[in-house]
């Protein structure tokens, strides 16, 4: 028996003896579309194995957003191709737009796939076994016809509500290999999140590359955001990484809904409206100052994390020290900090003033410094405090999950499950750096 | 088996072909396009390329929604990669439009009933005649920074009393300087919204005054050339 090649027609095929492997790099966004190809991979009845278990398949899912994440890119697709010199090799995600001719043009590459057609690389798959000739390029475009997720690498799924960016912000080269935003309409949203609760996630993450925008006909992120919320079940929400402009005190409101957890990554890039300027931000510090300070005041031990880029073109050691000042006011627990790198086609490319790699290397390690030094502090203020812990998974009687606040903690399982959320006090501050986690107790 | 796939045949439809090159100055021309299926707001950018070469650039839309034409405002920029290219374009040639892109701009109500003061350096003009042409109605002052008076593109267009020409270098503007200069010495009504479009020194320095002023960073909308 073999699948009829319509995306449309899932059937499974009950013969299938053919393995598959996946590699991802990159956001969430990514993460997701992966975790949504492995539910339609497993329900064809493929088999999920790593890249060292000889797969008949590898699946790249690569990442464009920084030089670093092209080599890192590279890198995955010729380990995966050079240890599986049989395998069909599937290369897609954002490097596959930016680079697409030079991918096609390698030889250990079977398959590029853009983005917009990535929800359909089952279909190619299973055309290339049949003996098809299909072109990636013949596969529909749809950047929302993911299956919700069923089968997943990880215990919370996310599900996807945009695509897209027009904020052109002068560094970024996402608005290019993404294209432009578009919003997932409510229904299809609803949806989606009520199959992903059935198939027995507890937590999911609101994700898209500029979820902020969302606009789907008179509802936008708020209002969609009310919606999903009250679709019963016992489930966290959790939003992924978000633009700071444009919300206000009903946006605020909606944290008290106990389903909603009380974390942002809300992305500031830079403490200097200067650079913010050149970066084409749409907001400068006092606006981001307005919305902390908003939220602290209703809950005040809300956690903030952030993206700050150190080295934009032009940045003074001046600019560079208003971002320092500034996580330290916001006191953000986890600042993910990206040395400014140039992508090609971007308008920052022909800014003037680029700033030597040995500068952003400096400022970036004290970035890392202050970052870990707010993690520690921040930390320490739930000491004695219970937090209900998603556990992700228990390893050698220790369990290892999130609490509400999207902290790491660990404690001694006891006999709890995977997948299930549990009350832990917490006693202890363990680990360092990336690693540093909370210790405690179940406290049932 | 036959691939059930549907094969989606699109139509590229960003090539434009130049209806007319309209010279401002010695330096600064427009380039008229058909306007035809193009659907923008007042405000709003695109991205233009020329036929047959790899790089692209931004530029703010200088018509009016409304009108027959789609128009971009250029500046000849010496010794640049882009501009003395488009310089040499003539009617008939093709351009690559993609867009349009940006939320710099206001809804069609409020700019039938706000009061709006638009700031603009050289041909960050552009936005605002788009906005002046598609809403004929909007109550507005723009303060255009110039060099020379004879940057003040297409003058004419603005009523008298709404336009005020900053030149820093003769001595034919409304205002002999800076447009910080003069916008330091102004008072303005507190709804006022302020939309600044030009190079990002002067937005620096002109959102640094309205703020001393006293008015929120909501009220100051900026688009920033480079």
């Amino acid at each position: 028996m073999r699948r009829n090649v319509n995306p449309e027609n899932r059937t499974v095929n009950l013969n299938n003896t053919k393995k598959i492997a996946f590699k991802t790099l990159g956001c969430r966004l990514n993460q997701y579309e992966t975790d949504a190809l492995v539910t339609d991979f497993d329900k064809a009845g493929y088999q999920l194995v790593g890249v060292d278990e000889s797969p008949d398949v590898v699946v790249v899912n690569t990442c464009t957003v920084t030089n670093q994440s092209d080599q890192k890119s590279r890198t995955t697709i010729s380990q995966a191709a050079r240890a599986n010199t049989n395998a069909v090799v599937v290369v897609t995600g954002c490097m596959a737009n930016n680079f697409k001719e030079k991918l096609e043009s390698q030889d250990n590459i079977t398959f590029v796939v853009e983005n917009n057609r990535k929800s359909s690389i089952l279909s190619l798959v299973d055309a290339h076994f049949s003996g098809e000739i299909l072109h990636p390029d013949q596969l529909p475009q749809d950047v929302f016809r993911y299956e919700p997720v069923q089968k997943s690498l990880h215990t919370r799924s996310a599900v996807k509500i945009q695509d897209g960016c027009d904020n052109f912000c002068t560094f970024c080269i996402i608005p290019m290999v993404r294209g432009r935003a578009v919003s997932r309409p409510v229904a299809e949203v609803l949806e989606s999140v009520r199959k992903t609760i059935e198939n027995g996630f507890k937590e999911i993450v609101i994700t898209g590359v500029n979820i902020g925008r969302y606009e789907a006909g008179e509802a936008h992120f708020e209002d969609l955001l009310a919606q999903i919320l009250e679709v019963p079940g016992d489930f966290r929400v959790r939003i992924s990484s978000l633009e700071p402009d444009g919300f206000g005190e009903r946006f605020v409101d909606l944290f008290r809904h106990p389903k909603l957890m009380p974390h942002l990554h809300l992305c500031l890039q830079s403490g200097s409206d200067r650079t913010l300027l050149r970066m084409r931000r749409m907001y400068d510090v006092q606006q981001f100052r307005k919305t902390i300070k908003l939220f602290r005041s209703v809950y005040p031990d809300f956690n903030f994390t952030t993206d700050i880029i150190v080295g934009f073109p032009g940045e003074t050691e001046d600019e560079f020290q208003e971002t320092m000042d500034a996580v330290k006011e916001f006191n953000f627990s986890h600042v993910h900090t990206f040395k400014y790198s140039v992508r090609r086609g971007t308008r920052a490319e022909r800014l003037e003033n680029h700033v030597s790699e040995k500068i952003k290397t400096e400022r970036s390690a004290q970035i890392r410094d202050l970052s870990e030094k707010n993690k520690k502090q921040y930390f320490a203020s739930f000491l004695g405090k219970t937090e209900e812990v998603l556990i992700e998974k228990v390893t050698q009687g220790i369990a290892n999950g999130y609490g509400e606040h999207y902290i790491p903690v660990r404690f001694k399982a006891s006999g709890a499950q995977k997948n299930t959320v549990r009350p832990v006090i917490l006693t202890e501050i363990r680990g360092a750096g990336e690693n540093m986690y909370l210790f405690g107790e179940l406290n049932d | 088996m036959i691939s059930m796939i549907k094969h989606d045949i699109k139509i590229d439809e960003s090539f434009y072909k130049i209806e007319e090159v309209r010279q401002l100055t010695d330096e600064t021309f427009s380039l008229k396009l058909p306007k035809a299926r193009f659907a923008f707001k007042a405000g709003q950018h695109i991205s233009l390329g020329i036929h047959g070469d790899y790089q692209s650039r931004e530029y703010s839309i200088y018509s009016g929604a409304d009108d027959e034409n789609l128009e971009v405002l250029v500046k000849e920029v010496e010794n640049g990669y882009f501009t003395p290219k488009l310089r040499k374009l003539k009617a008939g040639d093709l351009v690559e439009i993609h867009g349009p892109f940006g939320k710099f701009g206001m809804e069609p109500h409020l700019a039938e009933t706000g009061k709006f003061v638009f700031i603009a350096s050289g041909t960050g003009i552009a936005p605002f005649r788009s906005m002046v042409r598609t809403y004929p109605e909007i109550d507005y002052t723009l303060i255009h920074g110039v060099r020379y008076s004879k940057e003040a593109y297409d003058r004419n267009e603005y009523a008298e009393d709404r336009y005020v020409l900053c030149s820093s270098r003769d001595q034919k503007g409304t205002y002999q300087g800076r447009l910080t200069g003069y916008l330091k010495n102004c008072t303005f009504a507190p709804e006022t919204h302020f939309y600044l479009c030009g190079n990002s020194d002067m937005i620096f320095d002109a959102l640094e005054i309205l703020k001393d002023k006293g008015f929120e960073r909501d009220q100051i909308h900026c688009e920033v050339y480079f």
